[in-house]
């Protein structure tokens, strides 16, 4: 599962790794890249696939939590 | 900003914390965030001195689940900020709306392994919707008015704030205006082609139980909730975090579900064909083992969170949305022609049930169920209870009569011991005029024993209910159960004299071991003025029953009967 994903502040990448670890998925290929206010992140995730669907629905519920604290 | 007058850091922080309408505080203090403690020395904001940050933080919780509002803890950097981790934790579990602010060592030393140093937000991060430190004065205002924006919603939960000191001294603008709030928060919706979807299911529905749980609570969602069950005469359960959701008496409430459940409400969960889940996570301690949940329903879930959806069980229709958003257009569509009643089905569902089974105690020694039950029926209607964990907290979540679930706080998804006592502190700061309810048992409440000291400096009028079973006693009935009764360190027959303590700390305490002193007893608990304690040394083996063992199914509940005490100790 590729994801590509804004972030606001860089840091949220430890929340993103640690959550993939919990729900027992991984990541093979990770970039950041810079751009104007924001981060762009580009990643694959591998795992079992009820697992990327949770990990997902829960990076969306986060990257929203950032957002909004970012305003 | 005005450019005139000059403020500090902590200055400001304190007077966005009154502006976002927080009218205490719960913390403790120590060097990083000494500059704080100095502006609250002139500030109007009440601050509660516990006496340790975990209590801190779990006040701030009971603050925020009896009432709604944002609940405040702070505290020092290092050991401070690790205090608090628990009680945010648990706030993060519940869907709690907390801002934690921690004092950080100065920017300079941050990175050293300095005095009191910790990586704050790495460690908070997971625990809370977000944790961020503040690097430059310049964006504190804004960081903090973002904090209370997240924690409120639109699923609440806490976010921790934490603040170097030199940026807590650092000179800054002083605040010269007010945030328009309260921030409306616009109340999503789910799209009428799944509400009428939703509503098409239940008209075809045979067998239909709705599950109500925390989010009607974070939604104020109660009194539509009522009005949806009405509407259908649909039977319904309450996960514990519900509990308090259902109308007084109403004969519909099949009880709580779950593992400690009631019977009706977890056979007819069981046997549902459609089940309408509510502002609820299905947690393990609901469904047992997933696979075996409900197997013939189709369900509904209506939550705030698409990241519920389908976490465990799979779902026919969701319906993201603020729960009252969401309960209001299915109580207004299905009204736009005649709307199914499922009179003769919640009979029967009811009918599923029968008494709580209960173990009693043998002649002689004193029953905490017959305590709680002697309790429950004298209490005012609008107690508010607030229970630590284990045996007790079960007993009575089973047999509580809460008319509003703010009414009932419980450590749900956490179970954190060492909860009840704070949290009735908070609820209390936050409900002066009601009578708030600590009820503990001799394990958790000696996790938070110092805080009878909150009580008496402050004179919060917290009532304590101690089930003293001499036992850890959730652990010991597992043991018995499930561990060949071997009791292994869940003995606890040398506990002091719990009376004499509170005394010690000038709170009225009476001790009973006999159920014909409870009614006397329970009067005077209850009629005195401030904080009070009334300590119960109960039978040690009592359990908790009906019990569906972990990852099993209603079909393996266990009903139990009373067993003997394994020798003690002391
Ligand atoms: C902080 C914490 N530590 C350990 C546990 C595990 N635990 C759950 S219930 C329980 C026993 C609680 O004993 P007590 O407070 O005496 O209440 P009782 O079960 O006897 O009513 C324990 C140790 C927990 N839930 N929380």
């Amino acid at each position: 599962m590729q994801l590509s994903l804004v972030m606001h502040d860089w840091r949220l990448l430890e929340r993103i790794v640690g959550l993939t670890n919990r729900l027992g998925c991984a990541y093979t290929s990770l970039s950041v890249k810079p751009s104007d206010a924001y981060y762009h992140a580009t990643i694959d995730f591998v795992g079992p696939p009820d697992a990327l669907r949770r990990l997902d629905a829960q990076l969306t519920r986060l990257l929203n939590d950032e957002k909004e604290m970012s305003r | 900003m005005s450019q005139l007058a000059e403020s500090t850091g902590a200055q400001l922080v304190l007077d966005i914390l009154a502006d976002e309408g927080v009218e205490v505080v719960f913390g403790y203090p120590g060097g990083a965030i000494m500059p704080l403690y100095d502006a609250m020395f002139s500030h109007p904001i009440e601050h509660i001195l516990t006496r340790h940050e975990a209590a801190a933080a779990f006040a701030a919780g009971g603050y925020a689940r009896s009432s709604g509002r944002v609940g405040v803890c702070m505290a020092t950097s290092g050991p401070g900020a690790t205090n608090l981790v628990t009680g945010i934790l648990d706030a993060q579990m519940d869907s709690i709306p907390m801002v934690a602010i921690t004092g950080q060592v100065r920017s300079e030393l941050m990175g050293t392994d300095g005095f009191q140093e910790a990586d704050v937000t790495s460690i908070m991060g997971p625990v809370t919707k977000r944790a961020v430190c503040v690097r430059r004065v310049e964006d504190l205002e804004r960081i903090l008015r973002a904090a209370f924006r997240v924690a409120r919603g639109p699923r609440p939960g806490p976010v921790l704030v934490d603040i170097p000191n030199d940026i807590l001294k650092a000179k800054c603008p002083k605040m010269d205006h007010f945030a328009p709030h309260p921030v409306p928060i616009a109340s999503e919706r789910p799209h009428d082609v799944a509400i009428d979807a939703a509503i098409q299911l239940l008209r075809g529905a045979e067998r239909p139980v709705a599950i109500v749980g925390g989010g009607a609570r974070s939604a104020n969602a109660v009194h539509i909730f009522r009005e949806f069950v009405a509407m259908f005469d649909l039977p319904y359960a309450a996960t514990i975090n519900g509990l308090g959701c259902a109308a007084p008496g109403d004969p519909n409430f099949l009880g709580m579900l779950g593992m400690h459940g009631w019977k009706a409400a977890n056979i007819s969960v069981n046997n549902a064909d459609v089940i309408f889940a509510l502002g609820m996570r299905f947690d393990d301690r609901v469904t047992g083992k997933p696979d075996k949940f409900a197997r013939n329903a189709k369900i509904v879930h209506a939550d705030i969170d698409a990241s519920e959806f389908n976490k465990i069980i799979p779902v026919e229709i969701a319906l993201r949305g603020d729960l009252r958003a969401t309960l209001g257009s299915l109580v207004r569509r299905a009204a736009q022609s005649q709307p199914p009643r499922f009179t003769s089905w919640a009979a029967e569902a009811r009918a599923l049930g029968g008494p709580l089974p209960a173990d009693r105690a043998p002649a002689g020694a004193m029953s905490a169920t017959s305590v709680l039950d002697a309790f429950f029926a004298v209490a005012p209607p609008d107690v508010i209870v607030a229970t630590d964990v284990g045996q007790h907290q079960m007993w009575a979540a089973q047999r509580q009569r809460a008319i509003h679930p703010r009414n009932f706080v419980t450590s749900a998804g956490l179970g954190s011991m060492g909860f009840g006592l704070p949290a009735a502190i908070g609820a209390q700061m936050a409900n002066a005029d009601r009578t708030v309810v600590a009820i503990c048992g001799d394990g958790g409440f000696q996790m938070s024993l110092p805080e009878m000291a909150t009580l008496r400096r402050y004179d919060i009028g917290v009532k304590i209910l101690l089930i003293d079973n001499q036992r850890l006693g959730m652990v010991r009935q597992w043991q018995e159960l499930f561990y060949d009764k071997r009791y292994s360190h869940t003995d606890l027959s040398d506990n002091p004299d719990f009376a004499a303590i509170a005394m010690g700390y000038r709170i009225p305490a009476q001790s009973i071991s006999d159920e014909a002193d409870l009614p006397a007893a329970l009067a005077t608990f209850l009629a005195t003025p401030g904080p009070a304690m009334l300590h119960c040394a109960c039978y040690a083996a009592e359990n908790v029953w009906p019990l569906i063992p972990p990852g099993a199914t209603v079909h393996d509940a266990m009903n139990g009967s009373a067993s003997e005490p394994e020798p003690a100790i002391a």
